[in-house]
């Protein structure tokens, strides 16, 4: 007997008829995606967390109204992008008081979870646009047309804040590069 | 330091931001290629942007803090009975009940006219016999008055 594994589709069509197993189980594909996705645009666990379980309720009462269940993916996170930018909205007056976060001092030999902490405040450091187009992109490796249904702009637009946001990154990242460079020489 | 190549018509330059995404198509990443393997200016640029995608990749991901799951629990769904039993459904059953037992126990119009016409029958026999006996009691008072006047008379004589 071949072991298939049940498609996001057949997922969708047993969720629609009230299986919540089965939505669970989608859950539980896409909920590290989506959350990192919310972590990197909202900086903040607790209120990533509380998104992301917006997101799946939203797109659970919204199921039926998903046309192509092929493209479930872009769905959710056309939900989660909806979301995201509400939260950002709502505190945004806090979030321009709180000041631009410093990077770590780059020491002789980075480990990887200071590596990992540059690129996070060099992320922090682009617009939410800029750093969602990086998210949308590098880390979660959708289309730019795909891009530009989750945003709801023009492909020409995705392409303008992701090609910004790369040139700060490279001037950003620079003194890391060449630490990774001098190390693996 | 620019690629002197596409000078005369930057239009052609290729767009090595999105070579390096893997966003062109199958032809023009070829094209790209035959002049990255000819032109170090181009080929350094696409290297500095290739080194840049790599290091926002050493972005750890983070492991969600709790499971986001909704309650499908077979021990919390209600029965069947127990979705069919609601209280907006119990009053219903009730009242459509009370209509059927009235429905089928409700007496005739005749019935009715016969135990009224019955009833007031015997309201009236029973007055009768209440004036009979009051008549009777009076009667009976006159007639002691008078045999008391009577005698009376009789010993005043």
């Amino acid at each position: 007997m071949i072991f298939r594994e049940v498609e996001d589709p057949d997922l969708i069509a047993k969720a629609r008829r009230g299986d919540v197993e089965a939505y669970n189980l989608l859950v539980s594909r896409w909920e590290k995606r989506v959350f990192n996705y919310l972590l990197r645009l909202v900086s903040n666990r607790e209120d990533a967390m509380d998104v992301s379980q917006e997101v799946f309720l939203k797109a659970y009462q919204s199921l039926p109204k998903l046309d192509d269940p092929a493209r479930f993916s872009g769905w959710l996170f056309r939900i989660a992008h909806n979301e995201a930018f509400s939260l950002l909205r709502r505190r945004r007056p806090e979030t321009e008081l709180a000041g631009e976060p410093r990077p770590p001092e780059l020491g002789p030999r980075m480990q990887p979870m200071e590596l990992s902490l540059t690129v996070e405040t060099a992320l922090n450091r682009l617009s939410a646009d800029q750093r969602e187009a990086v998210l949308l992109k590098v880390y979660q490796g959708f289309k730019f047309d795909e891009m530009a249904e989750i945003l709801e702009c023009p492909v020409s637009t995705v392409k303008s804040r992701l090609y910004t946001a790369l040139d700060l990154l490279k001037v950003t990242l620079a003194p890391m590069q060449k630490e990774i460079l001098r190390g693996e020489s | 330091m620019s690629c002197a190549s596409f000078e005369s018509n930057p239009n052609s330059k290729p767009d090595w931001k999105a070579y390096v995404l893997g966003e062109l198509a199958p032809d023009a990443s070829r094209q790209a290629e035959a002049h990255l393997a000819a032109c170090s200016i181009c080929h350094e640029e696409v290297a500095t942007l290739r080194l840049t995608v790599d290091t926002l990749s050493t972005l750890r991901e983070e492991e969600v803090p709790r499971r986001i799951a909704f309650v499908s629990d077979k021990v919390f769904e209600p029965r069947w009975w127990q979705r069919v039993f609601t209280p907006t459904f119990a009053a219903g059953a009730l009242i459509a009940a009370a209509i059927l037992v009235h429905g089928a126990v409700r007496p005739g119009q005749a019935q009715v006219e016969a135990a009224v016409t019955e009833a007031v029958s015997q309201v009236e026999a029973r007055h009768r016999l209440e004036m009979q006996v009051l008549s009777d009691l009076v009667e009976q008072r006159d007639k002691q008055v008078a045999n008391m006047y009577l005698s009376n008379a009789a010993l005043v004589r």
